[in-house]
């Protein structure tokens, strides 16, 4: 139902009750939407004109009321098109018209009709209130009558009647149907919705073009044809253009075929739509932000309540579930987003064979199954007389010639395999007609020839030397002499160092025995013995301060006096030995006895400082102490089993530990802490260990003559010097074999020694040097001695094919004292 | 020689702490090749052209970067890598002259120590004899009461007439003697007992009241340098008619693991040792301590102080001699000296020059040192004819040194700066 009838509606109820609001509706009128309702306010007062003329002030301001309803309804009713255009129409005619009226009124109202359309309209209401209602009522009706019928004859002359007749009978039909509901209303549908009224398309949501055949547009309520409204051509359409300025906003309804003038308020609408706004205009978009969650850190949570235990708690089933996919990334069962684009992107890829492009060399032969493929020899180059034109000194002359032809039975021995000729040009150089032969055979040696890579040793000699630390690393050690102690006529066969290192004696065969200074080399005493002194050896102790000189057969055990050395010391050792122990304390069987006799010493000797003598049956070439300074171990010459002798000072008594001869005995040492006996013989050394009487080891040389030896200080390695130029150092802790053979010298090695505190060894010989090693000995058992040749010191001059006969080593300091062939010592730092 | 050094031009300005000796403060430009002598020519062309009052030829020596000149001028700047592009300082001081041989003294045996006094020669001898020389080489005295041979003498005090002094030997004592000079007679008048092994050396504090000796059984002892002997040694142990009265150390500082080779006195109580144990020790007497220990490489044979420069030579058994700062902890050794050719068995400072020291090696060489000229000494002064065994430097005019040759040779330094 348009939204004027509900109004028409409304005022009929109105009426009874009271009027209200005259202020109201003018003030509802001065606002803008007075387009549709200032022509509605025409029809309906035709409508109501017709019916009841009286009431004109209420039905004006029913039309404010009603008003307000239409807007909400827009469009929703052909009613509303139907009337906008029929009061169009009126308009158009009134228009027209005024001419022929000519009275005041209605120009007034056309005024006032053209105001309300095109204007605001604020001034239409009071208009309205203040024109006589009845009359203007009366005059629009009759008005609009004459208004139809001009625009009939003016618009429609083909239509004619039929148009008019439908319009007449759609204002029939409406007046029908307005006054019967009027009526029932009244009665009894006081409160009910007035869209049931509505003069509705029945024929629902079907294309509207169905009844372009058809002079209606579909059925209302009733089952009666809603009629469709007259149409307008082009011609119509245009000056309809040019004379309604309300055509702009006159749009069809389709469900009706109604013209509908949109109202001021639709249009905005519709331009609010347009540009995107939101449609309501109340609606503020930028309505003041309230920041209820805000990003700033609060100190306290807004929230005043603790967060729960839970939250502390990590999840156990999360806990599970992280567990599952670890699991499965660990088992390789799962693949990372990574590792499954890359299947995919593998398999998206096409695979193409390089058909073309060319493969390396390896790759090649690998794909050939050529392994380690050797190339074959290059031909060489064509020479100068190979060339079709050779330079003339290639070309053989007729003696060369001759001697090519003289080699035709040999040709290999031919200085070319060829005949050098020359050409003009190498247009006339003929075929070779040994080309297919030759390519033939190079195809032969290729093919038949297998080539193979020879391989070479390549160890160079260096490679070979073991790695040693560099000698200026294990320094100190003596690198040049530095004192020559002379006085000695003849050899000096023997040396040794006082224990503190503050004097040195030394015995020759000038059958003396002379005690030095060691640090001015400066001859202190000098003893003159009967014999040559083949051996001397300090004691070890400093308690004590006995020599023992080997002179020939005796074996004197020497006091140097009281200007070497302290005097409380030799005093001591004077008391010591002035008298001989009781006699029943010594105990000797005849073997020893007639091997070794102990000797009261003559005055004259006791003079000269011998303070014992011992005498044996063979002359004794090797005197040697025991660390404890109370036992001497001698070693006869040709002694046979009694060529070692041990004798105790203390009690003045010898023993020979050894009944049968093992083989000509060189030399027999102490161990410097156990009780060890190290007996070489000529190839071999044996240890025998004196309290079980046995023998312990034999340790196998490998040298031809043993010459001499010397036992490590911590007691676990030997030396052992040998006349076949070697020095061989056995590991006593490792085996019995050589721990390692030293081959430095060009002659006979004939002394060894061992520093007492640096890990140092020299050896000496019949060649001009004496050589200084490091042989560093370790704790670790699990790590062998470290041996390094150091330096070559010269010796002095030779003698008789002699050169060192003897070295020595200070007790302190890194020196070495070297007895020489050349009645020289010499004391090397 | 390369020839190209040889030829540049060089900026050099002369500098010089002695006064007397000033010579203009302009750059000169020099030929790089010269030696110290043409630098000495022009230095006293400079000088006689500035002033007059210096008439007699002055020989100087030349100091560069800090060391002596005694190559050429390029080869001293190339072995110090300094460009030769800049104005070089060099200062030059007056040449210490050389020291001129005055005399060679006869011994029946090797000399083995020696110590001059202003007029005296004290000298101890391997045929266990201590001799007085006049420092004119006559011999006025052979004093013979040791058993051994004398290895140290040190004169004590001289009083008028009465001169003391003591002498330490290897028969393991030290006596102290009076001389009488004018009545030219010697008397032993205490022996000092208590070393087990022989006695190295000996030195005499400054005040003349102790002394000390160090000996090869390891240890150092601190005896009374008083005559008489009734306070310090109880009568009963009075003992040896025939050598006088015997006495007993103060004190023995023991700590030398081995032998002790040099003493020297540097304060009233603190006493500097050498020992074979290759170990400098600064003891202090009072307290008997070791104040301080500088740790060598090598055994050392011969260690003076001199309170000129407080620093610390020393003679080890090799070639070398090293010079020690006792105020540095670490044993860095601050130049070695380098330029004998076997053991240097004694070294002495000068008493009135810091930088002139002594030495005396067993190549039979005794050289005077300059500490900035760690290469070569200043001279060699040669006369002996095998090793040299001491040198004493206590009287400044007498360079004094003995030997294996059996003589003491006296080489007389000259006075320099009087002119």
């Amino acid at each position: 139902m348009p939204p004027f009838r509900i109004g028409l509606l409304k005022r009929k109820s109105d009426t009874k009750e009271t009027k209200p609001k005259v202020s109201d509706s003018s003030q509802e009128e001065s606002d803008d939407e007075k387009l549709i309702s200032g022509q509605l306010d025409a029809d309906g007062d035709d409508t109501d004109s017709e019916h009841e003329e009286e009431e004109a002030s209420d039905h004006e301001q029913d039309e404010v009321l009603f008003d307000d309803s239409a807007d909400s309804t827009l469009g929703e009713d052909e009613h509303v098109a139907d009337a906008s255009e029929e009061s169009s129409d009126l308009e158009d005619s009134e228009e027209d018209d005024d001419d022929d009226e000519g009275t005041s009124k209605e120009e007034e109202s056309g005024d006032e009709s053209e105001k309300s359309s095109v204007d605001s309209g604020a001034e239409s209401g009071p208009v309205h209130t203040q024109s006589g209602a009845s009359d203007s009522e009366t005059d629009k009706k009759s008005k609009k009558d004459k208004r139809q019928k001009v625009k009939v004859k003016k618009d429609r002359g083909q239509k004619t009647e039929s148009s008019i007749d439908r319009l007449a009978d759609t204002i029939k039909k409406t007046s029908v149907t307005q006054l019967k509901p009027v009526g029932q209303k009244d009665e009894y549908e006081s409160g009910d919705t007035s869209d049931e009224e509505d003069r509705r398309n029945t024929v629902g949501d079907v294309p509207m073009w169905w009844y372009n055949e058809y002079p209606h547009v579909g059925y209302d309520l009733d089952g009666r044809r809603i009629i469709k409204p007259p149409q307008r051509d082009q011609i119509d359409e245009f000056l309809k253009k040019c004379e309604d300025p309300e055509f702009w906003r006159t749009v069809r309804d389709p469900s009706t075929g109604q013209d509908v003038i949109l109202s001021k308020k639709d249009l905005k609408l519709i331009h609010r739509l347009r540009e995107g706004h939101v449609p309501d205009p109340t609606h503020d978009e930028y309505q003041p932000w309230v920041e209820w969650f805000t990003r700033e850190v609060l100190q306290t949570p807004l929230r005043a309540f603790p967060e729960h235990k839970r939250s502390f708690l990590p999840s156990r089933s999360e806990q599970k579930q992280v567990a599952r996919i670890v699991h499965a990334l660990k088992m390789g069962w799962t693949k990372t987003r990574k590792q499954l684009a890359d299947e995919r992107r593998k398999k998206r890829e096409k695979n193409f064979y390089n058909l073309w492009g060319s493969t390396t060399e390896e790759e090649e032969q690998r794909l050939r199954g050529i392994h380690k493929h050797i190339p074959a020899p290059r031909r060489a180059l064509p020479s100068h007389a190979e060339s079709y034109n050779p330079p003339p000194e290639y070309l053989l002359d007729s003696k060369e010639l001759k001697e090519w032809n003289k080699l035709s039975e040999t040709p290999w021995k031919r200085k070319y395999t060829f005949l050098p000729t020359q050409y003009a040009s190498l247009r006339q150089v003929p075929a070779y007609e040994r080309f297919t032969r030759e390519r033939f055979l190079r195809c032969l040696d290729l093919y038949l020839a297998p080539r193979a890579i020879k391989m070479r040793l390549t160890i160079s000699p260096e490679d070979l030397v073991p790695k040693l630390p560099s000698p200026r690393d294990l320094q100190p050690f003596p690198t040049s002499e530095s004192l020559v102690m002379r006085g000695h006529v003849g050899l000096v066969r023997s040396v040794d160092f006082d224990p503190a290192g503050q004097y040195v004696v030394s015995g020759g065969d000038d059958c003396t025995l002379r005690v030095w200074e060691s640090s001015t080399g400066r001859c202190l005493r000098t003893v003159r013995l009967a014999e040559s002194v083949s051996r001397v050896a300090w004691i070890p102790t400093a308690g004590l301060s006995l020599v023992a000189a080997a002179a020939g057969a005796r074996l004197l055990l020497l006091n140097p006096g009281a200007d070497v050395g302290a005097h409380r010391v030799a005093q001591r050792t004077d008391d010591l030995l002035e008298e001989p122990p009781p006699k029943h304390d010594v105990q000797v069987d005849e073997r020893t006895s007639s091997a070794v006799e102990w000797q009261r010493v003559t005055p004259e000797e006791w003079a000269r400082g011998v303070r014992l003598a011992i005498s044996h049956f063979k002359p004794v070439t090797h005197v040697a102490w025991h660390a404890r300074g109370d036992y001497l171990c001698a070693t006869l010459r040709e002694g046979a089993s009694r060529a070692v002798v041990v004798h105790q000072v203390s009690r003045r008594r010898s023993q020979l530990p050894f009944s049968r001869a093992k083989g000509l005995v060189q030399c027999a040492l102490f161990h410097p802490t156990r009780p060890l006996l190290f007996v070489a013989t000529q190839r071999v050394v044996r240890v025998y260990d004196l309290v079980k009487q046995e023998l312990v080891r034999k340790l196998l040389t490998g040298a031809q003559w043993i010459s001499h030896m010397a036992v490590h200080p911590a007691g676990d390695n030997l030396l052992v010097a040998s006349y076949d130029r070697k020095c061989i150092w056995f590991d006593l802790e490792l085996s019995s074999k050589p721990y390692q053979t030293l081959r430095l010298h060009g002659g006979a090695v004939r002394a060894v020694a061992f520093h007492r505190r640096y890990p140092l060894f020299a050896s000496a010989g019949d060649d001009d040097n004496i050589i200084v090693s490091h042989g560093m000995v370790y704790n670790d058992l699990l790590q062998n001695p470290l041996l390094v040749p150091l330096k070559q010191l010269r010796a002095g001059g030779r003698a008789e094919e002699l050169c060192v006969l003897d070295v020595r080593w200070h007790p302190t300091q890194p020196w070495l004292l070297a007895a020489g062939a050349d009645s020289t010592l010499r004391l090397y730092t | 020689m390369s020839a190209d050094i040889s030829e540049v031009q060089l900026q050099v300005r002369f500098i010089t702490k002695q006064e007397q000796y000033a010579v203009p403060d302009s750059p000169y430009a020099i030929q790089s090749n010269v030696q110290s002598s043409e630098l000495n020519t022009l230095i006293n062309a400079l000088l006689k052209e500035s002033s007059a009052a210096v008439e007699k030829a002055v020989e100087f020596d030349f100091l560069v970067c800090g060391e002596l000149l005694c190559t050429s001028l390029s080869e001293h700047l190339q072995e110090k890598a300094v460009s030769t592009e800049e104005t070089i300082e060099i200062e030059y001081l007056e040449r210490f002259p050389a020291p001129a041989p005055q005399d060679c003294l006869m011994h029946d045996d090797w000399v083995s120590t020696v110590q001059a006094h202003q007029n005296w020669i004290l000298s101890g001898s391997y045929d266990n004899s201590l001799h007085i020389w006049s420092t004119k080489g006559q011999h006025k005295l052979a004093i013979p009461g040791h058993t051994s041979p004398v290895k140290a003498v040190c004169w004590v005090s001289f009083n008028g007439d009465q001169a003391v002094f003591a002498s330490g030997s290897h028969d393991q004592s030290a006596m102290l003697w009076i001389w009488n000079v004018a009545r030219n007679s010697v008397d032993c008048v205490v022996t000092c007992r208590g070393h087990d092994k022989g006695v190295e050396c000996l030195a005499v504090s400054a005040d003349a009241t102790r002394f000390v000796t160090g000996s090869w059984d390891n240890n150092i002892c601190l005896w009374s340098a008083s005559l008489s002997d009734e306070d310090n040694v109880p009568s009963k142990k009075r003992s040896k008619p025939e050598h006088g009265n015997s006495r007993e150390p103060l004190s023995t500082l023991k700590g030398h693991r081995e032998a002790v080779s040099g003493v020297q006195w540097m304060d009233f109580n603190t006493v500097l040792s050498s020992g074979w144990d290759h170990l400098l020790k600064i003891w202090d007497c009072e307290l008997g301590g070791i104040k301080q220990d500088v740790a060598g490489n090598k055994a050392f044979f011969d260690a003076n102080w001199s309170p000129l420069n407080n620093s610390i030579i020393t003679a080890s058994a090799d070639r070398h001699i090293r010079l020690y700062d006792p105020r540095s902890t670490e044993s860095i050794v601050k130049t070695t000296f380098t330029s004998h050719t076997g053991w240097v068995q004694s070294v002495r400072w000068s008493t009135t020059r810091d930088t002139l020291f002594l030495s005396a090696g067993y190549d039979g060489q005794v050289k005077l040192w300059e500490t900035r000229s760690p290469r070569t000494p200043l001279y060699d002064l040669s006369g002996h004819e095998d090793k040299v065994l001491c040198c004493d430097w206590s009287n400044p005019a007498l360079l004094v040194s003995g030997s294996s040759d059996n003589t003491l040779r006296i080489f007389k330094a000259k006075h320099y700066g009087t002119a």
